[in-house]
């Protein structure tokens, strides 16, 4: 069926061109297949061994410790970026001047840069301290990931909480303080416990992202999965080049990512079946858009 | 090393390395522009396969680490016989890339236009192509200004992954920089980062102005 505003239901001669269409880009897909199949295999890319020395168990355990230490990093970046996002959208909600401007001058720069930069940023710094002071780097590569990490989304991720809270209706603050509750108490008894609810499913996106962006401490040498995938060829006795390399890691990737983006939708079409919630988490897309988390990869 | 004798040094290197952003910026949300028409196109059609297709590329892109969609577009393209420097290949992945998200700010955008806006077309008399013409796309376009915005801003952003594929732009720039002690790690840090925002602060402005003077606010 197509869900769409633009097609009505066919009659006869136009079900007669979909057929054709059909048909037609069939025959082109097969055709772009066979045209791939046989460039790769005139370059020997689809060997046989190229592919099955993937699953040496040395080369699977070098690879599966880079997934284990991306998996690692963007655990700990994003309890971390949780948190201190959450600090900031209180920051930001509080009514004290400055407690909000420096919330939105840290959420506007660190929105505003290439996650890459701040890696580099983060790193460079630390070692040249640490030059400095003829010591050891404080952060080494996987504290400098993991802060880079958390600069960019805690500011991405305050926002996704402050549109949680302007999504709740303001009937429930007023309520709170008729009763003679303080601000922190309404915060805190009232507010959060309905609004992080609704951020839940946009939270669970965040980390998707968050997980892709990991692949990038690939620049500063941190061990993670891309980073051994790019060392694979190079890796013990294997006819692996970088493109079986490369193919696998992406796949495993996407797998993750897939699953992460799945799930958070899951979360969010559950909370549509409430017509108020629905209506909030629409709010809180339309204000969020798309490009916010859009990293290294929307 | 002072103000002046890193000026001297790495004046010439950071306009080349701002030029270099700015192009593969352009050049690549330009085929993102493309990319996701077609993408679109393909997605909203009454063709099954055609729909699959965009279903999984839009997938693929939004699922993959843009590192890795480097790297395979640098050594796959190379193993299909495709093989183009490295300014190309960075702006053709960096388009596919970014053409998936748009695909889906677009669709959204064909969504959003009421079912009624379609039916009262039709009701009149008005054929598939006029429909589009007069009725879905002026309003589509319009709801879609700020998401695109949005894209433009990330997409600006990204051409700082171009630096592993050896595209020497703003942050391979910078790179270069750090490794040079003299330099200074934390004016190399202001300097770059002033040149971004000097790009980024005006773009987001622009396009907040267009969409407040021109979307639909539904």
């Amino acid at each position: 069926m197509t869900a769409n505003v633009l097609i009505e239901e066919l009659g006869p001669r136009g079900q007669r061109r979909v057929r054709i269409g059909t048909i037609v880009a069939l025959l082109a897909g097969a055709l772009a297949l066979i045209w791939m199949y046989v460039q790769l295999s005139n370059n020997g890319q689809l060997e046989g061994a190229r592919w099955t020395d993937l699953f040496d168990s040395g080369t699977l355990r070098f690879l599966g410790e880079g997934l284990l230490a991306t998996i690692q990093a963007a655990i700990v970046a994003g309890i971390i970026a949780i948190v201190v996002g959450f600090a900031l959208a209180l920051m930001n909600l509080s009514n004290s001047r400055i407690a909000s401007a420096l919330a939105v001058g840290w959420v506007e720069l660190f929105r505003a840069l290439p996650l890459l930069l701040m890696i580099f940023g983060v790193f460079f710094i630390d070692t040249s301290l640490a030059r400095g002071r003829g010591g050891d780097a404080v952060l080494g590569v996987f504290w400098s990931v993991v802060v880079a990490l958390v600069l960019y989304n805690s500011a991405v991720l305050s926002e996704i909480f402050r549109a949680g809270v302007r999504s709740l209706d303001r009937g429930q603050t007023e309520a709170a303080q008729s009763v003679g509750m303080t601000y922190w108490q309404t915060m805190f008894i009232v507010v959060l416990p309905q609004a992080v609810r609704r951020m839940v499913p946009a939270i669970v996106a965040q980390m998707a992202t968050l997980t892709k962006d990991v692949s990038l401490g690939f620049v500063i040498g941190y061990e993670e999965f891309v980073r051994r995938g790019a060392g694979t060829p190079n890796f013990g006795d294997t006819e692996v080049t970088n493109f079986q390399a490369y193919v696998s890691v992406g796949l495993v990737y996407f797998i993750l990512v897939w699953a992460m983006a799945k799930l958070a939708d899951w979360m969010e079409s559950r909370q549509r079946r409430t017509p108020q919630v629905a209506a909030a988490t629409e709010e809180i897309e339309s204000e969020l858009a798309l490009g916010d988390s859009l990293a290294a990869g929307p | 090393m002072s103000w002046s004798e890193f000026l001297d040094k790495y004046q010439g290197p950071l306009i080349d390395a701002a030029w270099t952003t700015l192009r593969l910026a352009f050049v690549s949300f330009g085929i993102a522009l493309v990319v996701g028409i077609i993408v679109v196109s393909f997605r909203v059609s009454p063709i099954p396969p055609l729909v699959r297709v965009a279903t999984w590329f839009v997938a693929f892109f939004r699922n993959t680490p843009l590192l890795v969609v480097f790297f395979l577009a640098l050594f796959g393209l190379g193993d299909l016989g495709l093989v183009y420097d490295f300014f190309p290949t960075a702006a053709v992945a960096l388009g596919l890339y970014t053409g998936a998200y748009m695909a889906e700010v677009l669709r959204s955008g064909i969504n959003a236009v009421p079912q009624g806006q379609a039916e009262a077309g039709r009701s009149i008399g008005l054929g598939f192509i006029q429909l589009m013409r007069l009725i879905v796309i002026p309003q589509a376009v319009r709801t879609v200004i700020g998401p695109i915005g949005n894209l433009f801003v990330a997409n600006f952003k990204n051409t700082a992954v171009a630096s592993t594929i050896s595209v020497l732009e703003l942050t391979g720039q910078s790179q270069r920089m750090f490794n040079d002690a003299a330099a200074g790690v934390w004016r190399v840090l202001i300097v770059i980062t002033a040149i971004y925002l000097l790009f980024l602060f005006p773009a987001g402005y622009v396009f907040r102005w267009l969409d407040a003077r021109f979307s639909i606010k539904r």
